[in-house]
């Protein structure tokens, strides 16, 4: 049977005698490799953003906020249930109040004596307002965290709210996100100052007017970051001084892209600036990431003995850069189905041409199979040729891909190029080629010689 | 053994039926033919007289459904695809009407596939391939596309393609057929040159002028042949 290398040597004279036709015939595969190719940049960019917002992020750091819904358990044990009272006499349930079992908020002036019993174990410390919608967590609450729950090693709380602020080069005032901390955020968020100190202890007993900012931001509205450290920013209308400008971050932490954040003291921002409107969160972290499911259980139940009404929303970090990695994959794998999609079109397009090919060179194979080529050495040269289009729309492809990348980051998508991306491409081109080139060339080596050489 | 290792062609009572629509039509009914080594041979027919398939059956490009065939004492009737296509490659040397030279080869290449279908390197087909060009004349126009060349250029091209692989026997159908009588009998006195080296030729035409140039001439009139006097 004729040499591999000299059946090449046909399919590429061949190539080069139709050298349009072949392009056209490869059109699909060249966009099939650079969708391939771009699909994979952008899933991996995709990825790449998740891992650097989530890279400050402390692995053992747990968000809890109250949450929206209301408790149902927590809502029928308020209700005013007769049993499981620990042995509380009916008359201690005066005045229709609402029956707290172990583990609930104290109840308001209502709760006359006669029921101490029923209360046994539990500090119901506070008043309550029996809306769940506004329970606020509080200092006290970080405290019991603190004091309470074994695996925790820093406890903190914040409130942020998009707020005006003005200073600098601005011209007029515009919305940033102000952040109230305490004086260990920095060490809970590893966020760390490019110019002067973050907020501290300090600031918080005094209720200073001090503001830390992050870099982006301070670029922006005093033009160099360096200008900010030393200069006021006036939020809400009064005056903070700049003590500290940060690092850029890039990172992600409580929902709050801390380049472009800026914190004050959390008491102080309580008082003036939100005026308990805003709803605080706190971050707890755990002390080793094996702490941390055991110290979110134990959270929230020190959280539901202090608000029984409420619900919590409690997440650990790890959990969130799960989950962002998974949409992140999730994306990247449906964005390379959509690339295997146009392959398969290109594939298409590929067997239809070779269909075409074929009957246009029935005489062809007719004269090659009356002088000896067999029906391998057919079914070969046309594989390969259907493979070579395939290779050489693929290589094409990728090269389109590398035009193409700079365009769309230019339009701000992420992208990280890989060679994993070009070898895919290829696989994909070659692949695709030869299992849709297949038929048409199995065809044409089963030709009749006779009726072959006839049609010509 | 002997007596068909005499033979080059050795053919008897084969019977080819084709299914046309809903008819059976039966196209060779019948036919023995022996050729010897040397020889040249004229099968005469009008169309529709069954030669066309009878040369495809003598050139081992179509079964038949009874008879044998031995070709160089080889039974052709046994083979499949594959080795009558082996068969063909280093036996029989095949000249067409209408040529039928693969357009985007060059004239040098066209005459190589023979030998590259063997297995042979492209170097050493060309160098055999430039031997066969040079002997029919044809070595200024080893780079030419058929389609540059005159008619008789092409099948001088085509010749030499016949002839690259040495084969036993070299089938000509209707040689001349699509060339101007000059441009054909020069075919013709080539034909006889290379008869008088020693090829074996089967040449089919419907021509009896043509014919006359062969050594031995058979007729076949309805899928039956007839013996012809020797000119």
């Amino acid at each position: 049977m004729i040499r591999f290398g000299e059946i090449l040597r046909l399919v590429w004279i061949n190539i080069m005698e139709n050298k349009v036709k072949m392009m056209l015939t490869s059109l699909g595969i060249i966009v099939g490799a650079a969708t391939i190719v771009l699909v994979i940049a952008v899933g991996r960019g995709g990825q790449a953003e998740v891992a650097d917002q989530f890279k400050n992020l402390n692995a053992g750091a747990i968000d809890v906020s109250v949450g929206d819904g209301i408790d149902m358990d927590a809502m029928f044990a308020a209700g005013g249930m007769p049993g499981g009272m620990g042995g509380m006499p009916p008359g201690g349930m005066s005045g229709g109040m609402p029956n707290m079992g172990g583990g609930t908020r104290g109840g308001t002036g209502g709760m006359s004596g006669g029921m101490p019993s029923g209360m046994g174990g539990t500090s119901s410390r506070r008043s309550n307002s029996a809306r769940p919608g506004s329970t606020r967590l509080d200092m006290e609450d970080v405290e019991d965290i603190k004091t309470f729950v074994s695996g925790v090693e820093e406890v903190t709380i914040l409130q942020s709210a998009d707020t005006t602020v003005f200073g600098g080069v601005l011209e007029e005032e515009m919305e940033a996100t102000v952040v109230g901390v305490l004086d260990n955020y920095d060490t809970v968020s590893n966020l760390t100052a490019l110019y002067g100190r973050f907020i501290e202890a300090e600031d918080n007993e005094t209720n200073a007017y001090v503001a830390v900012i992050g870099y982006s931001l301070a670029a922006e509205i005093f033009e160099y970051a360096a200008y900010a450290y030393g200069d006021y920013l006036t939020i809400d209308s009064k005056n903070y001084e700049i003590v500290g400008v940060l690092d850029t971050m890039g990172s992600v932490s409580s929902g709050i892209s801390p380049d472009t954040a800026v914190y004050i003291p959390y008491n102080t921002a309580e008082k003036y600036v939100f005026g308990g409107q805003e709803s605080p969160k706190i971050t707890a972290i755990a002390s080793s990431v094996g702490n941390v499911e055991q110290a979110m259980t134990d959270i929230e139940a020190i959280l539901t003995e202090n608000y029984p009404t409420a619900s919590f929303d409690v997440t650990d970090a790890g959990s969130a850069m799960e989950a962002a990695t998974s949409s992140a994959d999730t994306l990247a794998s449906l964005l390379l189905a959509v690339a295997t999609i146009v392959f398969a079109v290109g594939g298409i397009g590929i067997m239809n041409v070779l269909f075409v090919t074929v009957q246009e060179r029935t005489g062809e194979i007719g004269i090659l199979k009356a002088i000896g080529f067999s029906r391998n050495a057919i079914l070969l040269e046309f594989l390969l040729e259907a493979a070579l289009i395939s290779v050489i729309g693929g290589v094409l492809g990728v090269l389109l891909s590398f035009a193409l990348i700079p365009v769309l980051e230019w339009t701000g998508t992420r992208m990280e190029n890989s060679v994993w991306g070009w070898v895919l491409a290829l696989l994909f081109a070659v692949v695709t080629g030869t299992v849709f080139g297949f038929y048409p060339a199995w065809k044409a080596s089963r030709l009749n010689p006779i009726e072959a050489l006839n049609q010509e | 053994m002997e007596e068909s290792a005499k033979h080059l062609i050795e053919i008897t009572d084969v019977h080819k039926r084709f299914l046309m629509g809903d008819t059976v039509v039966e196209a060779l009914k019948g036919v023995s033919l022996t050729v010897d080594e040397g020889e040249f041979l004229g099968i005469l027919g009008p169309s529709g007289s069954g030669k066309s398939t009878l040369m495809n059956v003598v050139g081992c490009m179509d079964t038949f459904q009874e008879g044998s065939y031995k070709l160089l004492g080889i039974p052709v009737e046994s083979l499949g695809d594959d080795k009558l296509t082996i068969l063909r490659n280093r036996l029989i040397g095949f000249i067409f009407q209408k040529y039928h030279l693969i357009p985007k080869y060059t004239v040098l290449q066209n005459v190589m596939m023979p030998l590259l279908s063997r297995g042979m390197r492209y170097e050493d087909a060309a160098r055999i391939a430039l031997e066969k060009l040079r002997m029919l004349d044809m070595e200024k126009r080893l780079a030419h596309k058929p389609n540059e060349l005159s008619g008789g250029q092409q099948q001088r091209a085509a010749i030499a393609r016949a002839l690259v692989g040495n084969p036993k026997l070299l089938l000509a159908d209707e040689p001349t057929g699509a060339l101007d009588s000059k441009t054909g009998k020069e075919v013709l006195k080539l034909f006889q040159a290379l008869n008088d080296q020693g090829h074996t030729i089967v040449m089919i035409t419907h021509d009896l002028s043509v014919a006359k140039s062969a050594g031995r001439i058979v007729r076949i009139i309805d899928g039956e042949l007839y013996k012809e006097e020797a000119t």
